[in-house]
């Protein structure tokens, strides 16, 4: 007879269920109750059917999934008795979600819990730069979405460079290869990182809907653009991201602009300067007309002036005066006489006409000075008299 | 990969270009800067053009450590 401890049984039993059990290749399926997390590190629920309970126990980290009771799931792991209380439980190291149903319930409860922590704000979305130079494209090579994105880049753009990284776009490794490719861009001087995959049903779409990836995809210091060929269903990833396109096509029409388009706009753009510049070469020749046309303008006004000042100048030219039948009295210096005042009797005079000087002289003696005075410098002579 | 030095930005070209666009719709009328920034905008059209047309986009598929 053998005898063992509590101690070694429970050893011999756990080291048994390890050596029998293949916790990767077999999964235990059944629906949640009674989950419940403690002390923010360990997770415990029961696995249910129709007749049986088992007893789950799990760390926080290895559940990448948000769980709730009602849910169908498959548990990875291995069976274990705890040596301390002697109950038997599973240890779950990995959990997947069974059922559409179940998907979209764990998709609700995840895309509720991003959302509080902000991760689909739109206030903190940035817009692709208009003229990209170089982006990081993810996407599987052998996908439709691949050539799809890469034709329409051809049809609308030139001079991208286009980087790819090559992941696969379904399945369990997909989103941890994904994260991997958007950790390692960012390092690179990229534009812009565009993620797109085709259409697929929901499940195949789940990738998308990781919470390490939309986390990965919102870190992003390099503008993102997610694009999943699908209709009804917008993944998470895509939410997180700065621009989503509904479809690879949309993605390669919002990452670049039409070239025929951007042609036709640097034509247009061209001619509205030109026009602009015809129009100022237009405004300035007026104002140099109008400049001429001012400047003739005050040339006459000058000439007018001019010609005033000349009649002032004729009016005030003795000869003009003398014209008119005046004459003018000079004495033997030459000096001007306009007074009779002063004069003697036999004094020489000489008076001017308008066509030449006659000498005379005084023959009377001048009126008294009480006499009206005549006129200043001039006098009234009629040439008969004079001579 | 950086880009070839002589080759021009699409980006800052055409950023240039709408800053002289928007110069000339301010409407400020000044013939002789206008001259000047009308030539330029028309050099940088021509190169924008040509790179437009020209110019091919390149695909290269880029291994992560750990493929």
């Amino acid at each position: 007879m053998h005898v063992m401890t509590v101690s070694a049984f429970l050893s011999f039993v756990n080291e048994t269920f390890k050596a029998i059990w293949d916790s990767t290749g077999v999964a235990v399926e059944g629906e949640v109750s009674g989950f419940k997390i403690s002390q923010g590190q360990w997770v415990n629920f029961d696995l249910k059917d129709e007749t049986s309970t088992l007893s789950v126990f799990m760390v926080v980290r290895d559940l990448h999934v948000p769980v709730q009771d009602g849910m169908r799931v498959r548990l990875f792991g291995f069976p274990r008795v705890y040596p301390k209380y002697g109950k038997f439980s599973f240890n779950a190291e990995k959990v997947e979600l069974v059922g559409e149903g179940t998907l979209r319930k764990a998709l609700a409860l995840l895309r509720q819990k991003l959302e509080l922590e902000g991760l689909f704000d739109p206030s903190r979305k940035r817009a692709l730069p208009k003229y990209p130079s170089r982006i990081a494209l993810i996407a599987s090579r052998e996908s439709a979405a691949y050539g799809d994105f890469i034709r329409i880049v051809n049809e609308r753009w030139r001079g991208l460079s286009v980087d790819l990284y090559h992941v696969i776009v379904q399945g369990d490794q997909a989103p941890g290869q994904i994260v991997k490719a958007i950790e390692a861009v960012q390092s690179q001087p990229y534009d812009a990182i565009v993620l797109t995959r085709g259409g697929g049903s929901f499940e195949e779409l789940m990738a998308f809907n990781d919470e390490r990836l939309v986390r990965a995809i919102h870190a992003s210091r390099i503008p993102t653009l997610v694009g999943i060929g699908h209709e009804r269903d917008i993944t998470l990833a895509e939410e997180a991201a700065d621009v989503r396109g509904s479809t690879p096509t949309d993605c390669a029409r919002r990452l670049v602009p039409d070239r025929g388009e951007v042609l036709f706009g640097l034509a247009q753009s061209q001619k509205r300067m030109r026009d602009v510049l015809a129009q100022w070469l237009e405004d300035w020749s007026h104002s140099v007309e109008y400049a001429v046309e001012a400047v003739g303008r005050w040339l006459v006004m000058l000439q007018d002036r001019l010609a005033a000042t000349d009649r002032l100048l004729r009016s005030l030219d003795p000869s003009g005066v003398l014209k008119r039948g005046y004459a003018m009295v000079l004495d033997e210096k030459g000096a001007v006489r306009t007074r009779a005042a002063g004069l003697i009797v036999n004094q020489p005079l000489l008076v001017r006409f308008q066509d030449g000087d006659v000498n005379t002289k005084v023959t009377s003696a001048p009126a008294s000075p009480t006499l009206k005075p005549v006129q200043p410098t001039l006098f009234y002579a009629e040439k008969e008299t004079g001579t | 990969m950086p880009k070839k030095k002589q080759e021009l930005d699409f980006a800052k070209g055409f950023a240039e270009l709408e800053e002289i666009t928007q110069w000339f719709e301010r409407g400020e009328p000044d013939l002789d800067q206008g001259l000047a920034k009308f030539t330029r905008a028309a050099e940088l059209t021509k190169q924008l053009r040509e790179r437009l047309v020209e110019a091919e986009n390149t695909i290269k598929e880029i291994r992560t450590k750990s493929d």
